[in-house]
């Protein structure tokens, strides 16, 4: 066994500080009657790719309408101000990225 | 040495050999050993830049990390590290974090991008850092552990580790390190500490979001206004929405831009005019991510917007007439940043 006074004590690189756990938006309990939002980050093909989504989930569920917004670059977030118009006329939204 | 009040989480070892596998079996190292971060090498590195453990270095705009001095002097110790390297890293590390440098995306991205940190200014020959012969290669203890510091700063605080946050395809060998200083002995141009409006007598890290390095052979003479089309050229291959390009050019390379009397704007100029395609040949070489945004396509479309956008120094060794040209990712662009000494 090795002494403490012999112990090797190093010290951790990392963000040690609590940021929180990372949490989903809450769910919503059915689709049908909802509006669905598109959130595109502009990548090539990520329109179609949400737009073919939409299309199978309207299939499957009731859905009321759907709201399209761009981000504009998937290297930047999404602007917070476009972002609140967004979430304020859909009720539920998928993201994507395509290429 | 003054004891500071360290807050990070302490590991007991009963060898070295025991450390080495801790910190490469729980992902913080990349892959090669690591000088222990014991206290007392912590403390050198905050004395002597006179920082306390807890003051901010930077934030990180998109994640809101706030990176302190003493977590960036670990990754300092670990990487291998002199304390008087510490300040360039503190300097590269908050450069790191200014919201044009776009470190979160650049070190998320599938795209194969390092932090490249190159030194410029008499500190970097105080510290001894390489800035000649095989500049951008292994040997020098200055070069090597200051670049990986910054990636382990990147990695082990910021989170961005391959195969998980980090999601490059392919990787970078300068992922590992990637880090030199300017030549300051070649050529009569001015510093890049001074081309970017310091004071001459500062030095200055500017880290730049990097591609791999593209070597051209320089070929057709003497005449600048002949060789650097090849260098434009490469620069092509780059494509047409680059966000910023740097050019390295090697000592003799140098002396012949200054013999034929041409400014470094002259060279930013000449490469960014050169560098240059209509907006149809772009498109059939399949260089652009939305074709559909080029409405005219005999427009000339260049490499970079703007001949700002080419940073040029000298580096490297004497013989060799080479030109190699960094690409810069996505949007990001370079930041510059003063090295804070203290006398």
């Amino acid at each position: 066994m090795t002494k403490l006074e012999n112990m090797l004590v190093t010290l951790d690189p990392r963000d040690e500080n609590d940021h929180g756990p990372a949490l989903l938006a809450p769910r919503a309990p059915t689709l049908n009657g909802k509006t669905l939002g598109l959130l595109s980050n502009n990548k090539p093909h990520s329109e179609e790719l949400l737009r073919m989504i939409a299309a199978i989930m309207k299939e499957l569920y009731d859905i009321k309408d759907t709201v399209e917004y761009n981000k504009g670059s998937h290297q930047w977030p999404a602007n917070s101000e476009d972002l609140k118009e967004f979430a304020a006329k859909c009720d539920v939204a998928i993201h994507a990225t395509a290429e | 040495m003054t004891s500071h009040n360290m807050a990070s989480h302490r590991h007991q070892f009963a060898s070295w050999e025991q450390s080495q596998e801790y910190y490469v079996e729980t992902n913080l190292t990349d892959g090669l050993p690591i000088v222990p971060p014991s206290e007392d090498r912590v403390c050198a590195m905050l004395e002597f830049a006179g920082l306390p453990p807890d003051q901010v270095i930077g934030v990180e705009v998109i994640r809101q990390k706030h990176i302190t001095a003493e977590k960036v002097a670990i990754n300092a110790v670990m990487a291998g590290c002199r304390p008087e390297y510490f300040p360039v890293v503190v300097s590269a590390v908050a450069a790191c974090c200014e919201r044009s440098f776009n470190l979160h995306a650049s070190s998320t991205s599938t795209n194969g991008v390092t932090v490249l940190v190159l030194v410029s200014g008499v500190y970097a020959q105080k510290i001894g850092m390489n800035s000649s012969t095989g500049v951008m290669g292994p040997s020098n203890r200055a070069n090597a552990t200051i670049g990986r510091a910054v990636n382990l700063v990147k990695t082990n605080f910021y989170g961005s580790v391959p195969q998980e946050m980090d999601n490059s395809t392919f990787g970078h060998p300068g992922k590992y390190s990637f880090c030199f200083a300017e030549n300051l002995d070649a050529g009569n141009w001015p510093s890049l500490t001074v081309d970017k409006g310091f004071d001459g007598s500062s030095s200055t890290v500017t880290v730049v979001a990097a591609y791999s390095p593209l070597q051209v052979s320089v070929y057709g003479g003497k005449d600048p206004g002949s060789f650097l089309a090849g260098t434009a050229h490469a620069m092509i291959g780059l494509g047409p929405s680059t966000s910023e390009v740097l050019v390295v050019l090697s000592p003799e390379v140098m002396q012949y831009v200054n013999d034929a009397g041409w400014s470094r704007r002259q060279v930013q100029e000449f490469l960014w005019g050169k560098a240059q395609l209509p907006a149809r040949e772009w498109i059939a070489w399949r260089r652009v991510e939305h074709p559909e945004d080029f409405t005219d396509p005999d427009r000339l479309v260049g490499c970079v917007a703007d001949p700002d956008r080419i940073t040029v120094v000298a580096a490297g060794g004497a013989a060799g007439v080479y030109i190699d040209v960094i690409g810069s990712w996505g949007n990001s662009r370079p930041v510059t940043r003063k090295i804070e000494i203290r006398s």
